[in-house]
C-alpha cells in the first residue's frame, strides 16, 4: 500500500509541485493549506509524513507541531518543516518544537522526496 | 593609503547592506600596518622613557623645531640664557620647563608658547591613550607609554591613527544601526520571505519540466505556466525591494516612527478621502447636541465601524514601514476620524469659509473643544479655495508634541522651537486667543493663531498643566480669515530654532552646546 504524505503548504503552486514530485515516487499525498485544517486531518487520518510549513494561516507551523507532539498518537509522527527564512533560529525553534528534518525554501526536487523517503522508512522500521 | 581608508569609511557610509564585520576586517588591516610602522620607529629611538609624558612634548618639540630652524644647540642656550648641557637635559625630557624659560625659548624658536607646548597635541595624545586602551587592539601590543614621542616625532601619523580610529568608531556604530534597522525591519523581512518563496516555486516547477521526460502535455503546459506566473511575480519583487532599498539609501539619517508619521500625514495633504467619505455618513448618528455625549458617541463610532478604513490606510502606506510607526498612525487617524464624524467636511468647509476660520466660533458651531477645530483646519483640502494650516501643539516644557507641517515654515524636528514663537508665550494668557505676525529669517510671512488650556484633573490648591494649540497659515492666506493683520499689527521677527537661526544678534539666542 502506497504511504500517505500530508503536505501543509499555503502556496499553491508549490504544493502542485510537490504533489507530483510525490506522487511519481509512489506516495499517496494529501494537501491542506492551513494550519488547523492540517491538524485536524493528521489526527484523522493514518498518515506517514508530514511536510509542514512554517507560515501557514489559522495556525502556524510551529502550533501545528506543538499539538502533535502532545498527542499521544502523533507524537512519534515524522515531519519535516519547511520554512522560507532559513535562518539558525528558525532551524533550532523548529528541531527543539520536535520536528524530525528542516528544510528551507528554494529546495532541490531531489532533496525533498528523499527526505520524504527518508522519514517514510524510519517510520516503517 | 589613508585615502583608500578614508575612501572605504565613505563606502561604508553609503551603503546600508554591507555588513559590519567587513568594515571592521577592512579597516582593522590599515590599522595593523599602522601599528608595525609605529613598532619600527620605536626601534629606531634611542630615546628613554620620559617620566613625565606631557612634557616630553615638550622636549622633544624644542630639538625638532630647533633642527627646523636651522639653530645650533649651543647658539640657543646662550640666546635663552641658560647653559648648553642644561638645554640638552631639556631637549631629551630629562628637565621640565615652565613661566620665563618656556616664554624666552619659545621666543627664540619663533612659536608661541601654546604652540611650544602643543594643546593641539595634548588633545591628539589623549586621543592615542583611549586607542592604546581599547580591548579591540590589545592584541597589536601598542607601546601606550610611548605615543608622545609618536606625536613628537611623526605628528601626521598620528593625527592620522587617531582620524581612522575616530572614523572607524563612528562607522561601527552607524553600522550596527543599520544592521539593527534591516534585522528589524518588517518590510525587508517580508519582501525577501515572499521572494524566496517565489523562487521555491520556479525552481521545484522548472526541474520538473527539464527533469520528467514522461510528463503529460497538459501538465508540463502547467509546470511552464507556474514557472511564469511566479518569475513575473518574483520580478515584481525584486524592483519592490529595489525601489525600497533605493529609498533607504537616500535617506541619510535613519527614520524614527514619528518622523515616519509626520511623512505619511505630509504625502497625504494632512486628509484622507476615504475617512471623509465614511464619516459623512456617520455623523448622521450623532443626535444629542451635548458636547460630551458627541465627543464619546463619535469615538465610538470610529471605533466599531472605521477601523477596518483605518487599517487599510496604515497597511496600503509606502511610509509607513514599521511596526511602531503603523500603530502611531493608527491611533492619529483615530483622532482625525473622531474630529471627522464631529465636523463632517462638507458642512466644516462651508462653516469655516463663513465664519473666517474664526476657530472659537467654529467650536460653538459644531460644539466641540478649540484644540478640536484646531487640528480640523488642516484637513481642508487647499485646491477648494480654502486657506492651508498647519498645526503645532506644544507642552509646558516647549517641546512640539505634535505637528501638521506646512511647506516654507520651516520646523525645528530634533530641537526646541524659537523662544519668540507665540506658541510659548500663549501660556502666560491661558485661553485667550493670541495672534502673531511672524517674519522668519527667509523672508516669509506667516500668521500664528494660539490658544493654552490645561488639561488633566485639577482643582483649588493643585497645579495647573497647560498644553498649547497653535495653528499657522501663510499671511497672504490669513487675508481669507479673521485673524488677517492690518498694517497696525506688528511684525515680529522670529526664526526656526536656534541652531537653524541666522539672528545672530537676538538676545534670546540659545548657545549651540556644540558649536559655542
Amino acid at each position: 500500500m502506497a504511504k500517505r504524505v500530508l503536505v501543509a503548504e499555503d502556496e499553491p503552486n508549490i504544493v502542485e509541485s510537490i504533489s507530483f514530485l510525490l506522487e511519481r515516487a509512489g506516495f499517496e499525498v494529501l494537501v491542506e493549506m492551513d494550519g488547523r485544517s492540517a491538524l485536524e486531518v493528521a489526527k484523522r487520518n493514518d498518515l506517514d509524513v508530514l511536510i509542514l510549513d512554517v507560515m501557514l494561516p489559522e495556525l502556524d507551523g510551529y502550533e501545528v507541531l506543538r499539538q502533535l507532539r502532545a498527542d499521544d498518537r502523533l507524537k512519534d509522527l515524522p515531519i519535516l518543516m519547511l520554512t522560507a527564512k532559513g535562518q539558525r533560529e528558525d532551524r533550532e525553534t523548529a528541531l527543539e518544537s520536535g520536528a524530525n528534518l528542516f528544510m528551507t525554501k528554494p529546495f532541490a526536487n531531489a532533496e525533498i522526496v528523499a527526505a520524504v523517503q527518508q522519514l517514510a522508512e524510519s517510520r516503517a522500521g | 593609503m589613508c585615502g583608500w581608508i578614508i575612501r572605504s569609511i565613505c563606502q561604508m557610509n553609503n551603503n546600508n547592506l554591507t555588513n559590519h564585520n567587513f568594515f571592521v576586517k577592512k579597516l582593522s588591516d590599515p590599522l595593523q600596518f599602522l601599528s608595525k610602522t609605529i613598532q619600527m620607529t620605536h626601534a629606531r629611538s634611542s630615546a628613554k622613557s620620559p617620566p613625565d609624558r606631557h612634557a616630553s612634548i615638550l622636549g622633544t618639540r624644542v630639538r625638532q623645531r630647533r633642527r627646523e630652524i636651522g639653530l645650533g644647540q649651543a647658539e640657543l642656550a646662550k640666546r635663552v640664557g641658560i647653559s648648553p648641557s642644561y638645554l640638552n637635559l631639556i631637549e631629551w625630557n630629562k628637565r621640565r620647563i615652565a613661566g620665563r624659560l618656556l616664554g624666552k625659548i619659545a621666543e627664540a624658536l619663533d612659536l608661541s608658547v601654546d604652540e611650544l607646548q602643543g594643546v593641539g597635541e595634548r588633545r591628539l595624545l589623549e586621543a592615542l591613550d583611549e586607542i592604546a586602551g581599547l580591548g579591540a587592539y590589545a592584541h597589536l601590543g601598542i607601546e601606550g607609554e610611548r605615543s608622545a614621542e609618536l606625536i613628537g616625532r611623526f605628528p601626521g601619523w598620528a593625527r592620522a591613527i587617531a582620524t581612522v580610529a575616530r572614523a572607524e568608531r563612528e562607522a561601527t556604530a552607524r553600522a550596527s544601526a543599520l544592521s539593527d534597522r534591516l534585522s528589524n525591519d518588517p518590510f525587508l523581512g517580508e519582501a525577501i520571505h515572499r521572494m524566496l518563496t517565489r523562487i521555491s516555486a520556479v525552481r521545484s516547477a522548472s526541474e520538473i519540466v527539464s527533469d520528467y521526460h514522461d510528463i503529460e502535455p497538459e501538465r508540463r503546459d502547467r509546470f511552464l505556466e507556474i514557472v511564469r506566473d511566479e518569475s513575473r511575480a518574483l520580478s515584481g519583487a525584486g524592483e519592490a525591494l529595489a525601489a525600497y532599498l533605493d529609498k533607504a539609501e537616500d535617506a541619510d539619517r535613519i527614520l524614527t516612527p514619528t518622523d515616519e508619521v509626520e511623512t505619511f500625514f505630509e504625502t497625504n495633504d494632512n486628509n484622507f478621502s476615504a475617512i471623509e467619505v465614511a464619516a459623512e455618513a456617520l455623523a448622521r448618528e450623532l443626535t444629542d447636541p451635548r458636547p460630551i455625549s458627541r465627543r464619546k458617541k463619535a469615538q465610538g463610532l470610529v471605533e466599531t465601524r472605521l477601523g477596518s478604513v483605518i487599517d487599510q490606510i496604515v497597511q496600503s502606506s509606502v511610509d509607513l514601514a514599521t511596526e511602531p510607526a503603523r500603530l502611531r498612525a493608527s491611533r492619529a487617524l483615530m483622532d482625525y476620524a473622531v474630529g471627522a464624524v464631529l465636523m463632517p467636511l462638507s458642512q466644516f468647509s462651508r462653516g469655516a469659509a463663513e465664519l473666517g476660520y474664526d476657530i472659537e466660533a467654529l467650536a460653538e458651531m459644531f460644539s466641540v473643544e478649540i484644540e478640536v477645530v484646531c487640528h480640523r483646519l488642516t484637513a481642508l483640502p487647499g485646491e477648494t479655495g480654502s486657506p492651508t494650516f498647519a498645526y503645532f501643539r506644544s507642552n509646558a516644557a516647549g517641546t512640539i508634541i505634535e505637528m501638521l507641517g506646512l511647506p516654507g515654515l520651516a520646523l525645528p524636528r530634533y530641537a526646541s522651537a524659537c523662544p519668540l514663537w507665540a506658541l510659548f508665550r500663549a501660556q502666560q494668557s491661558p485661553e485667550a486667543v493670541i495672534r502673531q505676525r511672524a517674519l522668519f529669517p527667509s523672508g516669509k510671512r506667516f500668521v500664528f493663531v494660539v490658544r493654552a488650556r490645561h488639561t488633566g484633573p485639577t482643582g483649588f490648591g493643585k497645579p495647573r498643566h497647560y498644553l498649547t494649540d497653535m495653528i499657522a497659515m501663510t499671511e497672504e492666506d490669513a487675508g481669507l480669515t479673521v485673524y488677517a493683520p492690518d498694517s497696525a499689527v506688528a511684525v515680529e521677527e522670529v526664526g526656526p530654532s536656534c541652531r537653524l537661526c541666522p539672528r545672530h544678534a537676538c538676545i534670546h539666542r540659545v548657545e549651540d552646546p556644540l558649536a559655542g
